[in-house]
């Protein structure tokens, strides 16, 4: 079945590349009845729009408690899926498969945690410049008191010169695509509609777990009908999940930390080393040629590079990308069992994958994104990350299974003690001392150990992202 | 070096106790990773150990099925030594646990003779026995781990880069050498017992003769027991309810403290003949399998078990399955989907409310979203769980046990060039043998179409 492109928000299928301005608001809601009102009138972007005419734009999702908030009935919320029922930082369970401990702990969150109140909207803005943005930001604004909305926090983001993130790398460069709507992925990272979508099949050739409505709930037919069940209407159905997470990133430490290891024996700095290590952690090179194809240099051909290998090219053991290395555990492509080098690897890499939508925060440390003018820079004040967006449908089996079984596992694919060198946890929701980074060489390994934890979580959730005419059912409950 | 062995201890639970016991038992999130009551990790010879409740619950028909309290330890053999071990070191321990069953000594009555009869009348034989590497013991896991670490440090402290891989090898042959801690480690391990062996020898040909004499008969037949299976498959009325939130809560709260992660499901047979022949010949072929071809530390692909065993309760009315294995609850449903569905359903399937099958290999989990909402629905919370090496894969004890192995004899520069590749990741696991090969090339999810 074709994706109906005009029902489902658009963010879910662009990143909005020609909008560069973007801010979040996490809204309250205080009065349901002005906020359903309102939800009717909204305008929101689908996927069906032309680049050149839209100069700003509006998405949004909901977090179950805001589901519950404006209205829906519990046996309808029961047909969520439990992960986003509960909500991210809500039990100690999750905590330890997310890595949110110490410092990252819900405790400590800006928002989304058990101190803050609990964020029933988000309201996602996106403009072509800051005046764009500033105007659709006091638009939107002037109509919360009315429709019953309270104003929780206000998320600015950043575009990072050169396509880069505060690291130094640049990033989106792994994209995924869906089968038969983007037609410019590799095969091995065009998934299946119903990984990112609902209502349509999953990479298991099954639909995926949501709420389906009688027809008596939803008397006039707002809902699209269910593939499986045409009798019921299909809340669920070209809505998507949305993970959000608010992640600083601690960029001075993360190249001191390279700087020191990678140190001359008179204790000068090695420049070349030093990035040398950075990008072995990553997998890519700062100008993003992956390591896979490019090992001993930044190789500018190579730079958006995405379609690519790691059994099949030969790297089976690491020798070029470490196995323990960012892509490499974020994506492992070819790597893991069954088989590995295999097709059947692959597609059952498939059902453990995410579409990313995230923007950067904060000033980065220097403009020139250079990891020198980082470490002469010193301590610079203010906060910088990235605020993470991804979409899934299954977020146990897609986002969570990242997160824990590849991201934070120190044992991920034979390795000890290694989470992942730049957003792993350092061993905390394992029980354990991790934050080794081996770097698999002939004739023996090279390691580094006892490394920081360079990114920390301030804030996250849970959304729900309803297709259109669920949007406007929900307006309408 | 000895085998491993499953021991299981069923006991009924005294009327009205279960509230008493569970309190004393506590549950793993309370326990951290060691638990005073009964201290497990003062046996020698311990791989992991449980504490199962089974609820008061009912059988198909209606009959009450009283409450059980399990005790399960994976342990290096002689099994006897174990049991005494329990009944003199633990002993203080199983008083208090087992006092709250029927036939235990009473308080008067309790001495190591005592408990050890009392374990010996309640012990139960395992239908299979799954062990990811038979004839690795507890201190060598233990101490092959402290082994790596230490190799690990000395390769730290020397600049290898421009060695030849001989040279590196002699390096950490010398290095082991001089530390008389770990010098044990440039012998290779010991086998398993050559008595032990040798029947191990005897049950896989004995079997395999066994079911060739019978084959023409099964062939001759196997169009009637396809059709029944079939009808009774249609039949079947799998189970859609869903668990209780918050019991999925609470055996949630128990997971994923450490690497390893532990389940215990339990489920009634499905009533009848048919099913009830079935579900024996199956286990039958299960424990064949496990033991004879699934025995290099691979499931049809699936690697993360560490120990596995099926066991009746209540006669033959129901039966359980624990396993002990690597990574989330999560991780381990999609590993059993993705790469073992076919054996997970022909064990399964027998279990009453299981999803719908077709031809006892197909179907049946496969079906995402049935399986995830079923298993929870099955699962028994282990009050205690215990693991000698709980922040190890079964991946780090196989790559840890080649590093030992590669210490001792003469090795070829490209096996040299191999085993050194050991001390950056270990994931290269051993060959499945030829049969078992044979079964995981075949894309069982493609065999059977049923509507």
């Amino acid at each position: 079945m074709p994706l109906q492109v005009d029902d489902i928000q658009g963010i879910i299928l662009y990143g909005y590349g020609h909008l560069r301005h973007a801010c979040f608001l996490l809204l309250g809601i205080s009065e349901p009845s002005a906020t359903r009102a309102w939800l009717k009138t909204l305008d929101v972007l689908s996927g069906r729009f032309n680049r050149e005419e839209v100069d700003r734009c509006l998405n949004i999702a909901f977090t179950s408690g805001g589901l519950r908030r404006l209205g829906l009935s519990d046996d309808l919320m029961t047909e969520f899926s439990t992960e986003f029922r509960e909500g991210m930082g809500a039990t100690p369970h999750r905590q330890r498969i997310l890595g949110d401990s110490d410092e990252s702990s819900p405790d400590n969150w800006r928002w989304g945690g058990p101190g803050t109140p609990e964020p029933h909207v988000l309201l996602m803005l996106y403009a072509r410049n800051e005046i764009a943005l500033s105007e659709l930001l006091s638009e939107q604004q002037s109509r919360f008191a009315t429709a019953g909305l309270t104003p929780l926090a206000q998320l600015e983001t950043t575009w990072l010169p050169q396509e880069k993130e505060h690291f130094g790398f640049r990033d989106g460069l792994s994209t995924t695509g869906i089968e038969g709507f983007h037609n410019n992925t590799s095969p091995a990272n065009t998934i299946a509609a119903g990984e990112f979508v609902l209502g349509y099949l999953n990479a298991y050739g099954q639909y995926t777990q949501r709420p389906l409505v009688d027809q008596s709930r939803d008397p006039i037919g707002l809902l699209p009908h269910a593939p499986e069940d045409s009798t019921r209407g299909d809340l669920g159905m070209n809505g998507s999940y949305l993970v959000f997470r608010q992640l600083s990133q601690d960029v001075t430490s993360f190249w001191r930390y390279c700087d020191e290891q990678t140190r001359q024996r008179d204790g000068a700095s090695n420049a070349a080393a030093r990035t040398r290590l950075a990008a072995k952690m990553v997998g890519r090179w700062p100008g993003g040629a992956p390591l896979v194809k490019s090992p001993e240099k930044d190789d500018p051909a190579f730079s958006g590079e995405n379609d690519f290998l790691y059994h099949a090219e030969g790297d089976v053991h690491g020798l070029k990308c470490p196995i323990g290395a960012h892509i490499r555990r974020t994506n492992p492509r070819d790597s893991l069992e069954p088989d590995p080098g295999s097709d059947r690897s692959i597609e059952v890499g498939k059902r453990h994958r995410v579409i990313r939508r995230g923007r950067a925060y904060g000033a980065p440390v220097v403009s020139s994104m250079d990891a020198a003018d980082v470490l002469a820079a010193g301590d610079r004040a203010g906060e910088r990350g990235r605020h993470f967006l991804c979409f899934n449908t299954h977020i146990g089996r897609q986002f969570e299974f990242i997160q824990h079984t590849w991201v934070n596992n120190p044992g991920f694919d034979g390795l000890y003690d290694d989470d992942d060198p730049l957003i792993g946890d350092r061993g905390g929701s394992y029980g354990k001392t991790a934050g080794t980074f081996t770097i698999q060489a002939d004739p023996v390994r090279t390691r580094v150990t006892g490394m920081p934890r360079f990114v920390q979580v301030r804030g996250g959730a849970y959304f729900f992202m309803p297709g259109i005419r669920a949007l406007r059912f929900l307006g309408s409950l | 070096m000895p085998h491993q062995e499953a021991l299981t201890v069923i006991a009924r639970i005294k009327p009205g106790q279960v509230p008493a016991l569970k309190a004393v038992l506590g549950t793993i999130a309370d326990h951290g990773e060691r638990w005073v009551i009964v201290p497990f990790a003062q046996l020698a010879n311990v791989h992991f150990a449980r504490f199962v409740v089974f609820d008061e619950t009912t059988d198909l028909d209606g009959n009450p099925l009283s409450p059980q309290l399990a005790l399960m330890t994976n342990v290096d053999a002689p099994l006897d030594g174990h049991l005494n071990e329990l009944a003199t070191v633990c002993g203080a321990g199983l008083d208090r646990v087992f006092e709250y069953c029927e036939e235990y000594p009473a308080s008067a009555g309790r001495s190591p003779a005592t408990r050890l009869s009392f374990l010996r009348d309640h012990q139960v034989a395992a239908r299979a026995f799954y062990v990811n590497r038979q004839g690795r013991t507890v201190r060598q896991i233990v101490g092959e781990e402290e082994l790596r670490r230490a190799i690990n440090s000395h390769l730290d402290s020397t600049e290898f880069s421009r060695h030849p891989p001989e040279a590196v090898r002699r390096s950490i042959v010398s290095f082991v050498g001089d530390r008389s801690d770990l010098a044990w480690a440039l012998h290779p391990a010991e086998r398993p017992a050559l008595t032990w062996r040798i029947a191990e020898v005897i049950h896989q040909i004995g079997i395999a003769l066994l079911a060739i004499v019978f084959l023409p008969l099964l062939l001759l037949v196997s169009p009637v027991l396809v059709f029944l299976l079939r009808r009774h498959e249609k039949r079947d009325v799998p189970d859609t309810s869903r668990a209780p939130a918050d019991s999925v809560r609470r055996l949630r709260a128990d997971e994923d403290y450490w690497v390893q992660n532990q389940v215990t499901a339990v489920g009634l047979f499905k009533p009848g003949l048919f099913r009830l022949v079935l579900a024996t010949a199956i286990l039958q072929l299960t424990d064949y399998a496990v033991r004879h071809i699934y025995n290099r530390g691979s499931l049809s692909g699936l690697s993360s078990i560490h120990f596995a065993r099926w066991v009746s309760l209540d006669g033959r009315r129901r039966l359980f399955f624990t396993s002990n294995y690597d990574g989330s609850l999560e991780s381990y449903m999609d590993d059993f989907i993705d790469k073992a569905a076919w054996g997970l359903n022909a064990i399964f399937s027998s279990g009453d409310g299981f999803p719908r099958t077709c031809f006892l290999f197909c179907g049946g989990i496969t079906d995402e979203k049935a399986y995830k909402r079923f298993l929870p629905t099955r699962q028994a919370q282990s009050q205690v769980w215990y693991s000698a090496y709980p922040h190890l894969t079964t991946k780090n004890v196989a790559n840890n046990a080649a590093i030992r192995e590669g210490l001792s004899g003469q090795m070829s520069e490209e096996d040299t060039r191999t085993w050194l590749r050991r001390f950056g990741v270990g994931n290269q696991l051993p060959e499945s043998g030829l049969i078992a090969r044979i079964f995981d090339s075949i894309r069982w999810d493609r065999l059977c179409r049923c509507k």
